[in-house]
């Protein structure tokens, strides 16, 4: 009984990330669907920060600024798909557009200027 | 391919052969009797694709299971489900084998069909008792009797009844 | 107004964030926390000892422990299972009276109906199931955890706010209805065309709340199956594979086929109910593409929940039964083959919306091929308990319940596969007494198997045998009752999901609502046993309790509680756990 058993008791077992990245989606799926700026924006806010900070944890990307960075190239992609399509089809989805491509450049901003500035918040890097 | 496919694996296949015969069997029935006469060649595709599909990908699923398992069969022990991990439990081929020659040898046999009476642990290995906490295995008996007396509070399904706690 | 609404919005949601940024610094900051390294699941000993999870609420909030993950699915398929039920027995309430006396209006039943079946299938049966196979999987195949803990955890998490906009229509929000789709949810009734209210945002919401669902079923079935692939121990070979996991492994590569596909399909429907699509309508690809699709998913949904509780009654059941079971491979392979043709049998949902009948005879054929492999283990139950030295604890009674209903729901689904059957008995009781025999008599059952099986493992302690097998003889002639009604109700030619009936149904009505206050008794004893038990049951004396090593019979996840409860009473010095006759038991323990 010496190995496996009870191994998973002894490492830490947390992540505070998982739960956010949850709420962010519905809440940003109501806010897109629905064109509710507020709960877009505060959704994909949520879902991308919580992206970034799950890919640190990972050690996927090596600080969660550049993860949200790397995040909002795909958000302003989709916000930029919807523009397309807003023209290309009788749907009024601008309002939408606007919020991903708003939100997805908040992201781009925040995750260039925290890398650049706020180094110093991670230590032992 | 030869050794992985024997008889016994083949037989235990048998269990997918008999929905794929059905199968086979509605396919030349369509055929033969041609029940909807007069279709139109994409009709006939799709009534036939619809069979074909889950025929072609139940055969190959069969296939590829049947050789993982067979092959791991082949390849290391055998334990029966769910024992694999446990310290000192018995292979499969160990207790078959005991069993075979307890009704070979002995009619005195309680139970030939329980694959796991308790006598046969004595003539596989004595060991074999999965009392997995055991590192001494002279008091194998002692410990089973203290287990029971540990659990002289439960009744004989093991489970307690809220008025003997 | 409207301005006031988005400001309010904004400052709702402002708030929240910085509730969550403050939450995440708070946590972030504790330092004390390693973080798994990259990939997941290949972490070695960090030297880190258990006390390292933090306390309260927050352990819950924040853990990737498949256990407690596990224990979350648990709770939360409870929380389901009692709101469906209370949903349902409102609608028996009503249908004790022809009219619509007791509820006042058949909306209000209609949205209930929608709701219980919706509830019961993706809120309660995936995620018990759920619950199950995270807590077991990884003990019973020697892996560490899950493959990807985050995931996991992520799972499990978009379900709450699913099932909140599942429910949304019920909450006393301004202008939201809930849906009265039926868990179907069939256009063009469900596009929201025509006269209806079912252009309402609570049924977008419900959609949005079903479609997270789906990806939280995703998830968890790509985690199974890279867990299962990847982190067996080494003696686990294909070969040794129990079949719990087996069944688990199918239900996944299941659940990656069909859900994915629902999704898809709901977020067309919510195109077409918000940005004038035309994928359901009759101009384009027409309501019937919407019943394809959707049995396309559901058929396999099906099977998506039999059959995990299949392998918990295959695991279960030969343990009680003194022997190995009967056949072992032949229930894998059968459990394959169910995985495969389940796919194949869609459109047996849809005979008599007048598709061709060339396709409807294939579908037919196929339909009654995946009859095999389901009587296959059947009868490998059977021939397990034949001669064998049978223990009828209360697990064992659900088994056989579950073998019991599990027979009489198969059979009448064998008959509803034939298209000249199926044609007299479509969308009557029929159909609905078939298969809440497997829901209820059958998928519910194992899965109370399985919570008594286990209790003692992940409590500790012991439930109450009298209220537990008062539980069973209640459930079981309960479901009887209730169910038997309906399939005669069908005979009968009553139609489902009517409000009202014609009053010569009013008996078998009657009838079948007994039988359901009989199962709502049965559920409340079942939560006060677990709940009181859980608290102040008796402790478990023995890392052994159900006795299986007498017929060498134990498995790997016993074997795992053996060594915790080793280390915990070494590690307490038996401070904790000394009960009356404790201290005998760490004297044995430490003696040996």
């Amino acid at each position: 009984m010496d190995e496996n058993p009870g191994v998973s008791e002894e490492y830490r077992m947390v992540s505070p990330w998982p739960l956010f990245v949850a709420l962010g989606i519905p809440i940003a799926e109501i806010g897109i669907l629905f064109g509710l700026v507020p709960l877009a924006v505060g959704g994909l806010l949520l879902f991308c920060g919580s992206i970034a900070g799950i890919l640190r944890e990972n050690e996927y990307v090596s600080s969660a600024w550049r993860g949200l960075a790397g995040v909002s190239v795909f958000v302003i992609a989709g916000g930029l798909a919807l523009w397309y399509a807003d023209t290309a089809t009788a749907s009024d989805l601008l309002i939408r557009a606007y919020s991903l491509i708003g939100t997805g450049v908040l992201l781009l901003v925040a995750g260039v200027g925290g890398d650049l500035f706020a180094r110093d918040a991670e230590p032992g890097l | 391919m030869a050794e992985i496919f024997d008889r016994d694996t083949l037989l235990d296949l048998t269990v997918n052969v008999i929905p794929l015969g059905i199968i086979l069997f509605f396919v030349a029935a369509f055929v033969l009797i041609d029940p909807f006469g007069g279709l139109d060649f994409y009709g006939r595709v799709l009534q036939m694709g619809l069979l074909a599909f889950p025929l072609v990908a139940l055969a190959i699923l069969t296939y590829v299971s049947g050789k993982a398992i067979a092959g791991d069969e082949k390849r290391s022990k055998v334990f029966f489900q769910g024992q694999a991990t446990i310290e000192g439990s018995p292979e499969k081929h160990e207790v078959e084998e005991a069993i075979e020659a307890e009704a070979a040898g002995e009619t005195d046999v309680e139970d030939p069909y329980g694959g796991d009476a308790d006598e046969d642990e004595s003539e596989v290995d004595p060991d074999a008792d999965d009392n997995d906490d055991n590192d001494d295995e002279s008091d194998v008996d002692a410990d089973d009797e203290s287990d029971e007396s540990d659990e002289s509070d439960a009744d004989e399904d093991g489970e307690v009844d809220a008025d003997e706690k | 107004m409207e301005i006031t609404g988005q400001l309010l919005l904004t400052v709702l949601m402002g708030a929240f964030l910085l509730g969550v940024a403050a939450f995440l610094a708070r946590v972030e900051d504790w330092r004390s926390y390693t973080p798994l390294g990259a990939g997941g699941g290949a972490v070695g000993e960090s030297g880190y000892g258990h006390s390292e999870k933090p306390a309260g609420l927050i352990r819950w909030f924040t853990t990737v422990d498949h256990k407690d993950i596990g224990l979350l699915y648990g709770a939360y398929a409870t929380v389901a299972f009692v709101v469906g039920g209370l949903m349902v027995m409102l609608m028996r309430a009503e249908l004790t009276t022809p009219e619509t006396a007791v509820l006042g209006s058949a909306t209000f039943y209609n949205s209930l109906l929608t709701s219980h079946g919706i509830t019961m299938l993706f809120l309660f049966g995936t995620p018990i199931i759920a619950a199950f196979s995270n807590y077991l999987i990884p003990l019973v195949i020697g892996a560490d955890d899950m493959a990807f803990p985050r995931i996991n955890a992520i799972a499990f998490w978009l379900l709450p706010p699913g099932a909140l906009l599942i429910w949304a229509g019920f909450f006393p929000l301004p202008d939201v209805i809930p849906a009265q789709t039926a868990w179907t949810m069939y256009t063009p009734l469900s596009a929201g065309v025509g006269n209806g209210n079912q252009m309402n945002v609570g049924v977008d919401l419900m959609l949005l709340g079903l479609h997270l669902t789906g990806v939280s079923a995703t998830m968890g079935a790509i985690n199974f199956i890279a867990t299962i692939f990847t982190e067996r121990a080494e003696e686990v070979t294909w070969a040794n594979l129990d079949i719990f996991s087996w069944t688990i492994l199918t239900q996944s590569g299941l659940i990656l086929f069909a859900f994915p596909l629902l999704g898809s399909a709901l977020v067309m429907l919510l195109l077409d109910r918000n940005f004038a699509t035309t994928f359901f309508a009759v101009e384009g690809g027409g309501p019937i593409l919407w019943q394809h699709l959707f049995w396309f998913f559901g058929h396999p949904e099906v099977y998506i929940l039999v059959l995990p509780p299949m392998g918990i009654v295959s695991y279960v059941l030969p343990r009680f039964s003194g022997r190995k079971l009967f056949g072992f491979k032949f229930v894998v392979y059968s459990t394959l083959a169910i995985g495969v043709l389940s796919f194949g049998v869609w459109a047996h949902h849809m005979f008599a919306t007048g598709i061709d009948p060339r396709l409807r005879a294939s579908f037919m054929a196929v339909s009654l091929a995946i009859a095999i492999p389901s009587a296959v283990k059947t009868f490998n139950w059977i021939t397990t308990m034949w001669n064998g030295k049978l223990r009828l604890t209360t697990p064992m009674l659900f088994c056989i319940g579950f073998v019991s209903n599990f027979i009489i729901g198969g059979v009448t689904g064998v008959f509803l596969a034939s298209i000249p059957v199926d044609l007299v008995l479509h969308d009557t009781y029929y159909v609905v007494g078939h298969f809440h025999y497997i829901v209820m008599g059958a998928i519910t059952f194992a899965g109370m198997a399985g919570i008594y099986y286990w209790f003692p493992l992940v409590t500790g302690r012991w439930y109450q045998r009298r209220l537990a097998k008062a539980h069973f003889w209640l459930w079981m002639i309960g479901t009887n009752v209730t169910f038997f009604a309906m399939v005669l109700l069908g005979y009968g030619g009553m139609p489902r999901r009517y409000a009202t009936y014609l009053p010569q149904f009013a008996t078998l009505h009657q009838i079948a609502s007994l039988g359901a206050f009989l199962l709502l008794v049965g559920g409340i004893i079942w939560i006060y046993n677990v709940a009181v038990s859980w608290i102040e049951g008796p402790r478990v004396q023995s890392g052994d309790p159900w006795r299986l090593d007498e017929t060498d019979l134990n498995t790997a996840e016993w074997d795992w509680f053996e060594a915790k409860r080793e280390t915990s009473l070494a590690a307490t010095d038996g401070g904790e756990d000394v009960t009356a006759d404790g201290g005998q038991e760490i004297e044995d323990d430490t003696a040996e």
